[in-house]
This record gives C-alpha cells, sequence and structure tokens, in this order.
C-alpha cells in the first residue's frame, strides 16, 4: 500500500516537473521584445505641438553648455585679444597660453569642444525645422519655432564662421550614413545661409513676448544679429538699414551701465538677446551654465575660477573718468557696489565683472554664478554697428548721434568725462567708433573677432604672437580632419 | 521530540529489514580503511553494499562494521580517493586501501552544466579548491585567484567591499561589460562580492571558448563556475574559521616637504616670468598629509558552519562576518553573509534541493576625491591654523589646483552605502529510463543597494564650505531570474563513454534605480537624514531602469573511447533583448573538441616515464551580449540640461540627440586552444600547457564620429573592430614527500599573451582616443589598428631642452628652457600631434605565479609568490596639474633646474607649456613581483584537542602583500581600468599589506 502511494506520488512529481519546464521554456518572442524603460522611442515623439514646444526649449536650453559659454567659448572668442589675459595662478591651466600667445595648433582640445558644441546646437535646430512642419499644430506658434530655431541656427553658424571660415553646412538632419561626412562650404555660402535664416526668422519673429516667454529670440534679435553678420562682410548699407530697423522698434539704454549686467536686470530695454540661465531649486544639471563660474573670483566659494582676465591693455583704453572701467573690472582690493571685497592675495589685478554675481547669491553645490544671463546683443552694440555703417556709407551726422547715444548713457549722469565725439573726419570718426566698441561692449566676447573683422588683428595682436594669413580664423580641429578621412582641410597656416 | 526520531528510524529500519529479507544471509564485515600513500587510517569514509541503500561510514580510526549479504559488493567512497568496489565473498575482514584520486584519470572537474573526468575535458579548465581560496584569509573570492592559474589575471582594488578586477587570456572586447560570468551553483552573476570565500567548495575557471561555449550569450570574456559547500555523509560537522588582522600601506610615495613644494613652485613661477610666490621657502616639513589621513586598519573575520548528511538528505548551514576598515581614516566596511543549502533524496530517482544566501554589507565610503586630494594637497598649508580653524591654501593663494585640505574632505564626508541581497535556486534532479537525468533549475538574484550622500552646512574654508545642507539618496533594485532545464543522457558501454546533454535557458534581468535629492535636511542624529526633513522645493527625484532577458537552447556531446580517445562538441543558439529588431537577433555558438590520451595506448604500457601523456585541441566559439539595452532604438534625450528657462520660469526640453545603428550583431569571440597535459614520475611532476589563440570579430563598441553630426556624445555604437588575443601557457607542479615526513607541492604558472587590433572600420583612426588624460582633455590611450588595445600615445621625449636657443630650434609652439624635448617623428620641422605615436602598452605580456605547500608534522607552510611582467602604466598623477599641485620627492631631487642639471627630468613647470602633453616620461614600467601570501599553520597535536571535544584546532599566522618589488614610481603598479584607459594611474588606492592572526576549529 505504502509503495504505491509512493508510486503514484512520484509520477506525479515527475508529471508536476516536466509540466513546469514546459511552461517556463515555451517562450514567445515576446519576451526577447523589450521595450526601452524609462525612455521614450524617438519615432513616438515629434507628433505633437508639446513635442514641438520642448524641441524648442531644448534648443535655447543647450546655449548654456560648457562648449557654448565656458573654456572653449572664452578661449576661441576672447583670450586671444588684447582685453584679456589668461587669468587665474601661472601654472592653472597653461592651454589658455596656447590661445593668448598663438602657439595653439590643430589638436588643441577646446577647439573640438566648440566646435562640436555649435554643431549640437545646430543638431537640435534641424531637428525642429525638420520635424515640426508636419506637425498639427497652431500655424502661427508653428512659424514662430521655425523662425526660433532659425535664428540659433544662425547664430551658431555665425560664431562657426568667425572662428573656423569655411566650416561643413548642414541643414538637415542626415538620413544615413551616406550623409554623415561631408566638406567644408566656402565661407561666402555659409554667411549667405546665416542671413537667409536670420531673414526669416526676422519676418515671423514677434518683436516681444510675454513674461512666460521672456528671453525667447525676438524679431530685435535677429535683425540686430543680421545687421552683426552683415558688418563682419563689409556690407554697410545693409548694416544701416538693419540696425535702423532695430532702432525703429523702441529700444533702449539701460541707464545704469553697471547695473544693467546684474541678475535682476536681466532681459531689460537694452537687451536684444541673451542665453537665459537661471538656478533651479535642486537641480543642478539644469543650472549648469558655467559662464561665471569660470571667471570668477578665485578663493572664494562664492566666486570662481578667474579665468579669462581683464588686461592691462584694457585698464589702459578706458578714457579717464569713464564710469565702464569700474564697471568692466572687478579690481583687486575693491569692494564691488553689492559691497563684496576682492582679496589682495588674489592671483590677477581683476575679474570679469560682466559675469560677476555678488556672493550673496551663491547656492553651494551649484555653480557659482550659475543663474548670470550672458548677453549676446545689446541696443549699444546696434547703435555703435548703425554709427559704423552710417560713417563708412558717408553719414557722419547719424553715426555721432548714434555713437554719442552710447557714450551719454556710460557718464551716467557726471560731468566732465566722456565728452561727446565731434569730429566729421571719417577716418577719426572709425578710429572713435572702434575704440568705443573696445570699451563699451569690453569683456563680453566680441573685441577678439571685432579686430579681425576690423582688419588690424597684426597691428593690435601682433605683439602678442598673431600672425596675418593665418590668425584670421583658429584651426579646424584635427580630430575632426581625421574622422573625416581628409575629406575636411586644414586652415592655411596650421 | 527525541522520540519521534527514534521511532522514525526503527520504522527505517525495520522497512530495510523487510527489503532485504529477500537477499541472501547476512554477514557481520570488519575492517579498516587506509590511505595507499601514507598508511594513515582514514575516518568517514562511506560504505554501501551496492545496490542497495545500506551503508555506514568509518569512525574516527578508520574502522568499520557492517551487516551485509554474503554474496554483496561493497563499495567505499570518500571525496579525493578513487572509488573501489569490493565483492564480500564471505570475507569477515576486509582491509581497504584507498589510493588518492588527485593525480589520477578519476579526477573530476566541474563545467558548464556538468562535471568531467579531468582526463575527458578537451578543452581548457583551471580548477581550485575551496581550501586553496581560504588559505589565503582574502576578503574577496576573487582576489584570492590572483597567481594561481596561468592565464588569469586579477587587479585588485583596494576599497574594501570593491570588487577585483579579472581578466581571463587578454582583453577581448573593449565595451559595455568586460567581466567574467559568474555561475554560482547554476546561477548567474557579474559580481560575486557578496559570496564568503570560505563557502566555497570548488571554483573552475574555464578558459578556452570550447569550454566556453555552452554559455554563448554572455561567455566571451570567460567564466567562472562557482560551486558552494554541502554537507557531507557523516555526523554534523561544526567548523569555525575567523581571523584578526591589521592592514598598512607598503611602498608609500615621498611627496615634498613644505620647503622643497615652495622652492618648486617659486621654481615655476620664475619660468612663467611670474614673481616668487613664497618669499621664504625655508618652512620645514609642512604637512605630510599621507600621515595625517591614513592609518593602520583593522580586520576581523568570523564564519561559522555547520554540516552533515545523512543518506536521504544533506545540509550546510553557515555564516559569515567580516569587519574591514579602510587605509583612509573612518572608510570600513562591514559584511553579513548567511548561507543555507539542503538536498533530499526524495525518491531513488529523485533528488531536490535549494541554496538560498543572504548578504548584507555597509559601507562608510570614503570620500570619493581623497587621494587625489592627498597626492595634490600643499605640504605648506597646516591641517589647522593655531586658532583652531582649518588651514586654508587660499590664504596662501594656491590656486585652483591645490586648494583642499585633505582634512576638511575626510570631516565632511558623510557616505554610506549598503547591500542586501537574497539569492540561491531550487532544483530538482529526476533520473529515469537507467541513463537519464532530467534536471530542472529556477533561480533568482534579488538585490538591494542604497547609497547615502550627505553634505552638511559648514565653512571649513574659503574653497571647501557649503552653506546649505543637501542629501542624496539613491537605491537601486536588481530582479533577475534564470531558468534552466537540462536532459543528460549518460552511458558506458564496453570501451565507448557517451554523454548527452540538451538544455534550454530562459533569462531575464532587471534593474531600477530611484534618487531623491533635498536641501536644508538637518542633522543632529543620523535619524534626521530623512529626504522629507529638508526643504520643500528644490526636492528632486529622478529614476532609470533596464529589462533584459535572453532565451537559449544548447546541446553536446561527449564521446569518450578506451579512455585514450576523446571528442566532445556543442552548439548554443542565444536570443537577447539588445539584438531584437535590428540585427540578428539569434546567435549560434557551436564548439568542438578532440583529444587524445596517449599515455593509456599499448605502446605507452611499457614505458615508467609518463604516468599520463594527453593531447587536445579544441575550437569554439562564444558572444558579448553585454552591450546596452535596446541599442538600435533611438530614444528621446529629455535631460535636465535641456530644460530651457524664460523669465527664470523651467521649461521642459527634449529633442533627438543620438544616432543610432540601424543594425546590431552579435559580437564574437572565435578561439582556438591546443593543450598537452603530462604526467611524470608516478604523477610527482605534472605539467600542463596551452597554446591559444582567439579572436574577437565585430566588436561592439562607440566609435568617435563626426562632431558636426552635433549628437551629444559624438560617437556611434557599432560592429566596428576585430582584435586577437594570443598566448601560451604553462603550469607545472611538483609534489613528493620526503623520507623525513615533509609533504610538499610547489607549483609555478606563467601566462604569456599578445594582445592586437585587427581590423577596424574606422582604418586609420583610432576607434577610441579616450580616456581621462593630464588636464585639458590629452587623451592618453589610442585603440588603433595594429596595436594592444587601449595602447598608451604620445610624445616620445629625446631629452630636456636646456637653453633659450635649443628651445628656439625645437620645433616646438611655445618651448622654454627645462620642458620636455619631443621627437620630431614626421620630420617636417614642428612638433605637433602628427608626431604623437604608440608608447606603452597597458596589457601585459607575462602574468606569472608561484604557489608552495609544506606540510611537516603538525605544520603547514604556503608561500605564493605572484607577479607581471612586460607591462606599462601611465603614471597620470605626476602630470595631470592644474597648478599648485604637490610633486613627489622624487621629482624635486631629479628636476631641471638649468643648463645641465638633467636631460630626464623637467623643470618644475610640471603643468605648463607642453608638459602636460601625454609622453614618455608618464608612462613607467609596471612590472612587478610579490609575496602575494604566506601562511603558517600548526594543528593542535590530536591527543590534546579530542580531550577538549574538537576534531581539530588549527592556528595560522598570515601576512599578504607583504613583500612587493617594482620600480614604478606610484602607488601601485596594480592599476586596472576599463579596457580603453587600463594602466592609467589616477590615484588608485594605495597598495597596503595585510597581516593576520587566525583559528580554524572543527567540531
Amino acid at each position: 500500500m505504502k509503495t504505491y502511494k509512493n508510486i503514484t506520488l512520484q509520477r506525479w512529481c515527475i508529471i508536476g516537473l516536466f509540466a513546469t519546464s514546459i511552461i517556463a521554456s515555451s517562450c514567445k518572442k515576446s519576451f526577447l521584445d523589450v521595450d526601452p524603460q524609462g525612455q521614450q522611442a524617438a519615432v513616438d515623439f515629434w507628433k505633437t505641438q508639446e513635442d514641438a514646444t520642448k524641441g524648442v526649449n531644448a534648443i535655447y536650453a543647450n546655449l548654456r553648455t560648457w562648449e557654448n559659454l565656458a573654456f572653449p567659448a572664452l578661449v576661441i572668442e576672447s583670450t586671444g585679444s588684447d582685453e584679456a589675459d589668461k587669468g587665474s595662478t601661472p601654472t592653472d591651466a597653461t592651454f589658455f597660453n596656447l590661445y593668448d600667445t598663438f602657439g595653439v595648433t590643430s589638436s588643441e582640445g577646446s577647439l573640438n569642444s566648440f566646435w562640436t558644441g555649435q554643431y549640437r546646437n545646430i543638431n537640435l535646430c534641424n531637428q525642429v525645422l525638420d520635424n515640426i512642419p508636419a506637425i498639427t499644430m497652431d500655424e502661427t506658434l508653428k512659424a514662430r519655432y521655425i523662425g526660433e530655431a532659425k535664428f540659433v541656427r544662425a547664430y551658431s553658424y555665425f560664431r562657426l564662421v568667425r572662428a573656423y571660415g569655411d566650416v561643413p553646412l548642414r541643414l538637415k538632419i542626415p538620413v544615413d550614413a551616406s550623409e554623415y561626412n561631408i566638406p567644408r562650404t566656402d565661407k561666402a555660402a555659409v554667411y549667405a545661409q546665416i542671413e537667409k535664416d536670420l531673414t526669416d526668422a526676422a519676418a515671423v519673429l514677434p518683436q516681444s513676448y510675454g513674461s512666460a516667454d521672456l528671453g525667447r529670440a525676438t524679431k530685435g534679435a535677429a535683425l540686430g544679429m543680421h545687421a552683426k553678420v552683415a558688418m563682419y562682410q563689409k556690407k554697410w548699407a545693409d548694416v544701416l538699414s538693419l540696425t535702423n530697423e532695430v532702432i525703429g522698434l523702441g529700444y533702449s539704454l539701460f541707464p545704469d551701465y553697471e547695473k544693467g549686467f546684474r541678475t535682476q536686470n536681466e532681459n531689460n530695454v537694452e537687451s536684444l538677446f541673451e542665453v537665459q540661465c537661471s538656478i533651479l531649486d535642486g537641480n543642478a544639471d539644469a543650472s549648469n551654465s558655467q559662464y561665471s563660474q569660470v571667471q570668477g573670483v578665485p578663493g572664494e566659494a562664492a566666486g570662481g575660477w578667474g579665468f579669462n582676465t581683464p588686461s592691462e591693455a584694457l585698464v589702459a583704453a578706458f578714457e579717464t573718468g569713464d564710469p565702464r572701467k569700474d564697471a568692466t573690472i572687478l579690481f583687486k582690493g575693491e569692494t564691488s557696489p553689492q559691497g563684496d571685497f576682492i582679496k589682495l592675495s588674489v592671483p590677477n589685478l581683476g575679474y570679469n565683472q560682466k559675469s560677476y554675481v555678488p556672493f550673496s547669491l551663491y547656492v553651494s553645490s551649484f555653480n557659482q554664478g550659475a543663474q548670470q544671463n550672458f548677453r549676446v546683443l545689446r541696443f549699444a552694440d546696434v547703435l555703435l554697428m548703425n554709427a559704423e555703417a552710417a560713417n563708412e556709407t558717408g553719414n557722419a551726422a547719424l553715426a555721432l548721434t548714434s555713437l554719442n547715444k552710447v557714450r551719454a548713457r556710460a557718464r551716467g549722469g557726471l560731468t566732465g568725462i566722456l565728452p561727446d565725439v565731434t569730429t566729421t573726419d571719417q577716418t577719426a570718426l572709425r578710429t572713435a567708433i572702434w575704440k568705443e566698441r573696445q570699451v563699451e561692449l569690453a569683456m563680453e566676447s566680441d573685441r577678439y573677432f571685432d579686430v579681425i573683422r576690423q582688419g588690424r588683428g597684426l597691428e593690435v595682436f601682433g605683439p602678442k604672437g598673431w600672425k596675418a594669413n593665418k590668425n584670421e580664423v583658429w584651426p579646424v580641429p584635427q580630430q575632426e580632419i581625421d574622422l573625416s578621412g581628409g575629406l575636411l582641410t586644414q586652415n592655411p597656416g596650421y | 521530540m527525541k522520540r519521534k526520531f527514534t521511532k522514525l528510524s526503527v520504522l527505517t529500519f525495520l522497512c530495510f529489514f523487510f527489503i532485504n529479507a529477500a537477499f541472501a544471509q547476512d554477514i557481520i564485515v570488519k575492517g579498516t580503511v587506509t590511505d595507499g600513500q601514507d598508511k594513515t587510517t582514514i575516518p568517514s569514509v562511506s560504505i554501501k553494499v551496492k545496490g542497495t541503500t545500506r551503508g555506514t561510514q568509518t569512525d574516527a580510526n578508520g574502522k568499520f562494521a557492517l551487516s551485509v549479504p554474503a554474496n554483496g559488493i561493497l563499495v567505499f567512497t570518500y571525496i579525493g580517493y578513487n572509488a573501489q568496489e569490493i565483492p564480500v565473498n564471505n570475507q569477515t575482514t576486509i582491509n581497504v586501501t584507498l589510493a588518492s584520486s588527485s593525480q589520477t584519470l578519476e579526477q573530476v572537474v566541474v563545467v558548464g552544466y556538468g562535471t568531467q573526468r579531468k582526463i575527458d575535458v578537451t578543452g581548457s579548465v583551471a580548477s581550485l579548491k575551496g581550501d586553496d581560496i581560504s588559505k589565503q584569509a582574502s576578503q574577496n573570492p576573487v582576489s584570492a585567484l590572483q597567481g594561481k592559474v596561468a592565464g588569469v589575471s586579477i587587479t585588485n582594488n583596494g576599497t574594501p567591499g570593491s570588487a577585483p578586477q579579472i581578466t581571463i587570456r587578454g582583453t577581448g572586447t573593449i565595451y559595455g561589460g568586460t567581466g567574467v560570468l559568474y555561475v554560482v551553483d547554476g546561477v548567474w552573476y557579474d559580481d560575486i562580492t557578496f559570496l564568503n570565500p570560505a563557502d566555497i567548495a570548488n571554483i573552475s575557471i574555464l578558459k578556452d571558448a570550447s569550454s566556453q561555449s555552452i554559455y554563448g550569450v554572455r561567455a566571451a570574456n570567460g567564466v567562472v563556475l562557482v560551486t558552494t559547500v554541502r554537507g557531507k555523509q557523516g555526523d554534523a560537522t561544526i567548523n569555525y574559521n575567523g581571523y584578526v588582522g591589521i592592514q598598512r600601506v607598503t611602498n608609500a610615495v615621498k611627496m615634498t616637504n613644505a620647503s622643497e613644494y615652495a622652492q618648486l613652485v617659486n621654481e615655476a613661477y620664475a619660468i612663467s616670468n611670474a614673481a616668487p610666490l613664497f618669499a621664504n621657502t625655508d618652512l620645514g616639513e609642512g604637512t605630510d598629509w599621507y600621515k595625517q589621513i591614513m592609518r593602520t586598519a583593522m580586520v576581523t573575520n568570523h564564519q561559522v558552519s555547520i554540516n552533515g548528511a545523512t543518506e536521504k538528505s544533506s545540509y550546510n548551514f553557515s555564516l559569515g562576518y567580516l569587519n574591514q576598515d579602510g587605509i583612509i581614516e573612518r572608510n570600513s566596511y562591514k559584511r553579513y553573509t548567511a548561507r543555507l543549502s539542503n538536498d533530499y533524496q526524495v525518491f531513488k530517482s529523485l533528488k531536490i534541493g535549494y541554496n538560498v544566501t543572504g548578504s548584507s554589507s555597509k559601507s562608510n565610503n570614503p570620500p570619493a576625491t581623497i587621494y587625489r586630494a592627498l597626492y595634490t594637497a600643499a605640504p605648506v598649508v597646516p591641517v589647522f591654523n593655531a586658532d583652531g580653524s582649518y588651514g586654508d591654501p587660499s590664504d596662501l593663494t594656491l590656486g585652483n589646483g591645490a586648494n583642499v585640505n585633505p582634512q576638511v574632505t575626510l570631516d565632511f564626508n558623510n557616505s554610506q552605502t549598503t547591500k542586501n541581497k537574497v539569492t540561491g535556486n531550487i532544483y530538482a534532479e529526476l533520473k529515469f529510463a537507467k541513463h537519464f537525468t532530467f534536471k530542472t533549475s529556477a533561480g533568482g538574484d534579488f538585490g538591494q543597494e542604497e547609497r547615502r550622500d550627505y553634505i552638511p552646512e559648514y565653512e571649513a574654508t574659503s574653497g571647501q564650505n557649503s552653506n546649505i545642507s543637501k542629501l542624496v539618496i539613491g537605491r537601486t533594485e536588481t530582479r533577475n531570474w534564470i531558468l534552466e532545464n537540462t536532459l543528460t543522457y549518460d552511458n558506458k558501454w564496453n570501451d565507448h563513454s557517451l554523454t548527452i546533454l540538451a538544455g534550454q535557458t530562459a533569462r531575464r534581468d532587471k534593474s531600477y534605480i530611484i534618487t531623491g535629492t533635498a536641501f536644508n535636511v538637518p542633522y543632529n542624529t543620523e535619524g534626521d537624514l530623512y529626504l522629507k526633513l529638508g526643504n520643500a522645493d528644490g526636492r528632486l527625484i529622478e529614476d532609470s531602469g533596464s529589462i533584459n532577458t535572453a532565451n537559449s537552447y544548447f546541446g553536446r556531446v561527449n564521446y569518450a573511447f578506451s579512455n585514450k580517445y576523446l571528442l566532445n562538441a556543442s552548439l548554443r543558439a542565444d536570443a537577447a533583448s539588445q539584438f531584437f529588431g535590428g540585427g540578428d537577433l539569434w546567435g549560434y555558438f557551436p564548439s568542438i573538441g578532440a583529444g587524445w590520451v596517449i599515455s593509456n595506448e599499448e605502446f605507452m604500457k611499457n614505458q615508467n616515464i609518463f604516468s599520463n601523456l594527453k593531447l587536445r585541441g579544441s575550437w569554439g566559439k562564444v558572444g558579448n551580449a553585454n552591450v546596452p539595452i535596446n541599442p538600435t532604438t533611438a530614444v528621446v534625450n529629455q535631460s535636465a540640461a535641456l530644460i530651457a528657462f524664460y523669465n527664470n520660469i523651467a521649461q521642459t526640453g527634449a529633442s533627438i540627440t543620438t544616432i543610432v545603428p540601424p543594425a546590431l550583431f552579435w559580437e564574437r569571440s572565435v578561439g582556438t586552444d591546443i593543450g598537452l597535459e603530462m604526467a611524470f614520475l608516478a604523477n610527482k611532476l605534472t605539467i600542463e600547457t596551452d597554446y591559444y589563440n582567439r579572436k574577437t570579430e565585430q566588436a561592439i563598441f562607440n566609435i568617435p564620429i563626426l562632431g558636426s553630426l552635433g549628437t551629444s556624445d559624438s560617437r556611434l555604437l557599432g560592429n566596428q573592430a576585430d582584435f586577437r588575443n594570443r598566448g601560451f601557457e604553462l603550469m607545472a607542479t611538483w609534489s613528493d614527500k620526503t623520507a623525513g615526513g615533509l609533504t610538499y607541492s610547489i607549483s609555478g604558472n606563467i601566462g604569456m599573451n599578445t594582445n592586437k587590433v585587427l581590423n577596424v572600420t574606422s582604418g586609420s583612426n583610432a576607434i577610441d582616443a579616450g580616456g581621462d588624460g593630464l588636464n585639458n582633455a590629452v587623451v592618453p590611450t589610442r585603440t588603433v589598428a595594429g596595436s594592444p588595445i587601449g595602447s598608451f600615445y604620445g610624445y616620445v621625449v629625446t631629452g630636456i631642452i636646456q637653453t633659450a636657443e635649443e628651445a628656439a630650434a625645437s620645433g616646438m609652439a611655445g618651448a622654454r628652457a627645462g620642458d620636455f624635448k619631443y621627437a620630431d617623428l614626421n620630420g617636417d620641422g614642428t612638433v605637433d600631434a602628427k608626431d604623437k605615436t604608440i608608447i606603452g602598452n597597458p596589457n601585459p605580456k607575462y602574468s606569472y605565479g608561484i604557489n608552495t605547500n609544506f606540510a611537516y608534522k603538525n605544520f603547514d607552510l604556503t608561500l605564493d609568490i605572484q607577479g607581471v611582467a612586460d607591462v606599462d602604466v601611465f603614471n597620470a598623477n605626476l602630470g595631470n596639474r592644474l597648478g599648485n599641485e604637490n610633486y613627489t620627492k622624487d621629482f624635486f631631487d631629479n628636476r631641471w633646474t638649468g643648463a645641465g642639471t638633467s636631460n630626464t627630468y623637467p623643470s618644475a613647470s610640471l603643468a605648463g607649456g607642453n608638459n602636460n602633453q601625454t609622453n614618455t616620461f608618464y608612462v613607467e614600467s609596471g612590472a612587478y613581483i610579490r609575496l602575494r601570501n604566506v601562511q603558517l599553520g600548526y594543528n593542535l597535536p590530536e591527543s590534546l584537542v579530542s580531550k577538549w571535544k574538537m576534531k581539530k584546532l588549527r592556528v595560522f599566522a598570515n601576512a599578504q602583500n607583504a613583500l612587493n618589488f617594482f620600480g614604478y614610481k606610484g602607488f601601485s603598479p596594480e592599476v586596472g581600468g576599463v579596457p580603453t584607459r587600463t594602466g592609467v594611474d589616477i590615484n588608485v588606492y594605495p597598495l597596503f599589506a595585510t597581516y593576520n592572526l587566525g583559528v580554524n576549529l572543527t567540531f
């Protein structure tokens, strides 16, 4: 009896075992078809208006990156100029010296970072431009979004063409591998595309936004940027008409030059376009701008790293009594208008005050000054472009009016300083306007390429090692040339 | 309770009695079992009547008595000895001599999904016994393998609780997981840090592709099979193993003192035409930061196990406790392990059982940046100022590189990791139709890991402070399961021996990570560290997860004829979710192996040189599915960095920022192995040699793509390259016993491996130019066709520029006297990136070990030596400078200080000019040889021990890494790292020696 029972039990056990294993092993194909976890598949994106909104947001957000605002941008667009020194201690991040003294070779890392950083902006713009036309959404909004994307794409190509000359021109997302590797496009054609994008953008972008959209590209931003692009090509008539159009939009100069650069006065009446940076509580990844940090006062928790510092030449460039000197340079030993004392033990003569965020606003575990917007284009710049274009087209009167508006604001109500410029001699006036650009736009990453486009690279930067027919542009990153299998060519002299 | 048991045994006895009544008349047989070699008696030998369940065991003196049928056959079995069958034939006294199986044909090794006689194996499988592992008193089972097996290199990371890196026969993949597959009692793991080394009975390392290929899907980096301790036949045995020890840094690097440092900084400033930083350089010794922050650390380990078995069941239960302090103050690691395994012979044909391991560990983590901080911290900064405040580097304007006071780093560090894991499997094994065994096993691995980091609100120095506290809690959960079914046919007839295996596996790995951050969390007690006590705003929650599945079928045939001719063949088919929807879903991994046991041939019968001579050869394919989840599916990037601000209000941003490959194919390794196994002089000398050639085909990884594509990482995944590892291994062991009673064995092994990238899709471009370099994105490694994976890449230093004139003529932009002089390799008159070349190989060519065991009377001595040779290390510590980091004393003593002072070391401006480019100066030999393990044990005399009711009491003293010899100028030449940046030393955990005292106790 016992044995019989055992055998039955045994049989059941065996049957059970096989059954279990068969059930377990009868895996359907779906077992292997695993959805991406916590990630939306790209094929499900670009379907709704909300997707379009997110895609445009990404474009603006990306302008805050390290490549766009920090070391790579500073060495490419600022340190080479006569207004800035490397900064920090002599032994710290010495690669800055390669840009400061023009010893840079094509494999220097920041060349590639800046290049790639701009193309990342461009990819985000192209994503929007390629994908949102097919989305069913508010058509006015769609047109505006396209205009915003074109503005940023133009801005990025402008930075590229200034830095490298001819560059690969990507206006679409590559569909397959055959479209990955493309040659450099002639600088003139790149400029033409930039102008086309800016014309398109200016046609659809609004003059201003409500407070919920403050900081987006406006019509004024597109026109102003277009004027600057035209100025770099010496299209003076265009510069004149574009700047006149901007002036007609109602911008004005912010009364207090120094305060205009503080966080509470971001996006003020003078602002055409700023890279919007902020501190999002608890989110250091979103509060990722290092623009202020890398230039901040070293040796202070709330300060920064102290790079790209104002030079003796810049100090000397200001006219006696020009309040802009103190507003531009945080001198060693001074107390800032916000009450921060700059220690005498800092290693440099002073620091960039335009990127400065008062120490009291520092939040630990965030980048210092992560909330500081980068001023891309100010109305003062537009006025000076207007002055220069007017002078170049023989309208000295208009030139003087615009130039002196800038000087008048700089005086800040003081008398006996910064007298109005009166000369109508074209050469003298040109020199005065250039000089005004140097001090008005000091430490705003304008000077370096401004001098080159004036054709004075050798004259101004020659003593630092700048060579004509070479240093007008930086070398194309070696890594990019290698990856292109030699399709990309190097600039002359490198 | 006791009564019940008695009843049960009576019943059982009656049962047997009736069953056995059918057999012949019983007689009582008595006898003694002795060891064939040393003639000592053997206790606990199992004796059974063949074909019945009747049996007994020998007592402590090797004696037995058993009632058996007069015509029965007795089977004597004992672990480590050959089984013997003796017909009773009416004898009443049977004395048996058992031959040790350790060197004989009967030695069994664990292979994939089963065991094989060593003699039948046609691939390369190395096997280690639990004793070899536990004799090292190491905290991690994997570190114990160092130097033990030819072709297996272990790189230890000293941090308590961290997993060592194991490489089998060279680096065969460069992307995704490069770790080996660990199979513990049938369950798959990436890491076995959770295991207590004392719970391990056996480790088998499958080295060649043919033996690995039965694990196809994950076998590309090698397979390590771990079998845990199970109960042994006999009364319950209680074991206690424990040790306490100390750990202290050896071979520390001497840094400069305050005076020397000040002098160097002033020299560097002078070269940059800057005024001296230190007006007075006579600053004495200053602070020795290593001395300040490091300590002699304690380690304590206890393990208790109880095991035993009856005929119907076996059990093993163990508890372990490890408490290891780190050599950095306040760094500690505690691990608790519990393990239970049971096997039940439910019916004669059905066995079921389970293993379960619970493991819990808690680590007080050292600050992540402490090693860097110690290396760079300036000796001129006091730990504390006279007023008790922290010494502040900013007071001395030291700049960004040296702005850290390591004491502050340590004091305000509060980081803790706890890991809990429950894992194991249940199985059932059914034997039927005489030759068939069906086994089903379900395994699970449930892990939870929590990391908590708290930064308090503090103000220590200008560079190190925090005006708001921050708490980050991250939790990772893993839930993996594996289900396996195998059917084995096993038969022997005449001279034929045949085993056929067919099997199926389904596997699913799931993980989920959630991280919460809160600010302004108070801290009065540890109980305050909850996110909810922080500010309501600014809280952040982020999560991510992954699911991986795989489905596999496999089969294998092992055939042996007359113990002479061996043939093995297997095939595994794997489908993995990573390859779903793009490329080939199924990967097929075949293998074949053949062997010829020459010594068993007739013509060898009359020779007495070889006691064993076997030639074997094998070929196999394995796969690597350790690639990202859903690699061919483009996904939306909605990261925080894409959040836009309008009027300071955050708005979510998202876009497509990557390019994915349209299709991805299985990465395969194809390997050939030819081996020769020899034994001489009655197995006193054994030699095993292997030659192998393993090629990784269509290896998967990211290659750099044009930056102008604007993707977020500028990389594209794909099947991009072929690699090859080729090498030779030799292992020789001599074991003998002298007339004087000394038993000893001396074993040496050496592995030689050369690694090469054969061809890549990117042509002459590097497929990987990555890894942390010095600073400023100068990358020190290249993985490029024709060179080993992760080769160091940089300039060749030909000397030091002595004068300004020489600098001007050097062809180097910005060169100064005192800088490195780089070779203009392409001869174009200028030194630039085109003059960089391969300057070092981080893959060791030779790794070797010498392992010895001596036993004399009650003493035993183990002495293990281990080393690597022909390998380079990139000493990135030296040149990775932002500014005024500390220097080594060696640098101070040898630096260039003016024309003619040095032609090898540059000036103090080490971070300046071209000096911080990767170059041959920073490449040093990583060769080392060390006394890896010495252990002296003493078994207390049995007469004494038995008085204390013990079976065995052994005390031992042990030292690990006590002596190390190397020329490398960093803390440890044992650097490791992922394949594309192996051997790049950026502040590795300093090398330390451990000294333990311990005891092994058996009741």
